[in-house]
């Protein structure tokens, strides 16, 4: 049977197309999809106890009732009690409404308003700090309020060098100290020694031979 | 000559002024340190010891004022003991209070016993008179005001000159110890 020249065509033509609806098929259709990213399920805990460690040492303890882990960050929220310490021993206490701990990075974000509460009279009031593990440092990006010895501090910016106890204050630092107070633009306290080191300029105001 | 004893005393109530007044315990005083950059370390505060000290000698510019009512006392490097309320005010100290004005390459003053001391190249100038001499020391309790060493009083037309003077504020007193020479314009107008 010979068939036309037309016909010929026709079925060449019919057989391309049929290919291709095959290709696009099996290609689009029937391929399984590529396999999904992983991404870990969260884990929710309720009423937990969290510790943080650093070589070995017990660097903060936590107890929240809520924690949520999604990869590398905890969220923790409806904090009851939370504890930093330093040679094992209490050293801050703080309270705080909600936390993220990014694991990777061993920072701990403490989400306002945060009120830290130590030995000595010890009372720091910040709308966010934030606890540097790697480098042992306390930071209060924005303004922060310390009762200390006595003393009534201000500044618009604080960090605290928790192994050096070392305390930086920056910007608009204001320190009453009984009948004193100092307005400065930037210094240092170094806990321990009770000594404070002033940046740039300085005012102090007070009443001369007042204790 | 009496002319001359009469710029003294007024030398003398401007002093009572700056001092007796102006120190007194229990007033509201302001100690200011300005032209620092902000980077520059000013001073350190030792709460234990009570001791403030701050150093801007090294700084252009920079200057640490501190003013106790109407009087101002200024210079580059302070020490202040505030426990025992003692101040030292070292590398061009200047104490002003209106036209009354003393420098020295130190001034110290001990609050507890109510003194005031001046030393190196001390003078004090007032509308009157200026006086030059090596040391002043100044008592509250007393009210005296002695000056030592190379001591050189200057009026607008006389000089006296002389180791040791000493000023009874109290009794509005002038004293001059040992040999003191004087030299007085006395063309009469």
């Amino acid at each position: 049977m010979s068939l036309s020249a037309k016909a010929k065509r026709i079925i060449l033509f019919s057989a391309a197309l049929v290919a291709v609806i095959l290709f696009v098929a099996y290609r689009y259709l029937l391929q399984p999809p590529p396999p999904a990213v992983s991404v870990p399920p969260s884990v929710q805990l309720v009423q937990s106890r969290l510790v943080g460690r650093r070589e070995g040492q017990r660097q903060w303890e936590i107890i929240s009732r809520s924690v949520l882990q999604e990869g590398d960050v905890v969220t923790l929220s409806d904090l009851e009690r939370m504890v930093v310490f330093q040679d094992e021993e209490p050293y801050l206490h703080i309270q705080t409404p909600r936390a993220q701990w990014l694991r990777k990075t061993e920072v701990l974000q403490l989400y306002g308003p945060v009120v830290v509460e130590g030995e000595e009279g010890l009372r720091l009031e910040s709308g966010y700090l934030e606890w540097q593990g790697q480098t042992g440092r306390l930071l209060s990006p924005g303004p922060v309020q310390i009762l200390w010895r006595g003393m009534e501090i201000r500044a618009q910016e604080m960090s605290l060098d928790m192994e050096e106890g070392l305390m930086y204050l920056r910007r608009g630092v204001e320190i009453r100290d009984g009948a004193f107070t100092w307005k400065l633009e930037e210094a240092a306290y170094n806990l321990d020694a009770e000594s404070m080191d002033f940046y740039g300029n300085v005012v102090l105001e007070g009443e001369a031979g007042s204790d | 000559m009496t002319k001359k004893l009469v710029g003294l005393m007024w030398l003398v109530v401007l002093w009572a002024c700056a001092c007796g007044m102006g120190l007194a315990q229990g007033q509201t005083g302001r100690l200011e340190i300005t032209g620092v950059p902000p980077e520059v370390s000013t001073g350190r505060y030792d709460r234990q010891a009570g001791v403030f000290a701050a150093d801007v000698s090294g700084i252009e510019g920079a200057l640490i004022h501190v003013t106790f009512e109407e009087v101002q006392i200024t210079g580059q490097k302070l020490e202040w003991r505030t426990d025992d309320d003692y101040l030292v005010f070292t590398q061009g100290a200047a104490l002003t209070k209106e036209d009354f004005t003393l420098t020295a390459d130190a001034v110290e003053y001990f609050g507890e016993e109510k003194k005031l001391r001046a030393a190196g190249n001390v003078v004090v100038i007032t509308k009157d008179a200026t006086v030059y001499a090596d040391e002043l020391d100044y008592n509250e309790e007393t009210d005296e005001a002695v000056f030592t060493g190379k001591v050189k009083v200057e009026f607008e037309d006389g000089v006296l000159e002389g180791t040791k003077f000493v000023m009874l504020l109290e009794k509005s007193e002038l004293q001059f110890f040992g040999a003191f020479q004087g030299l007085f314009n006395t063309e009469r107008e």
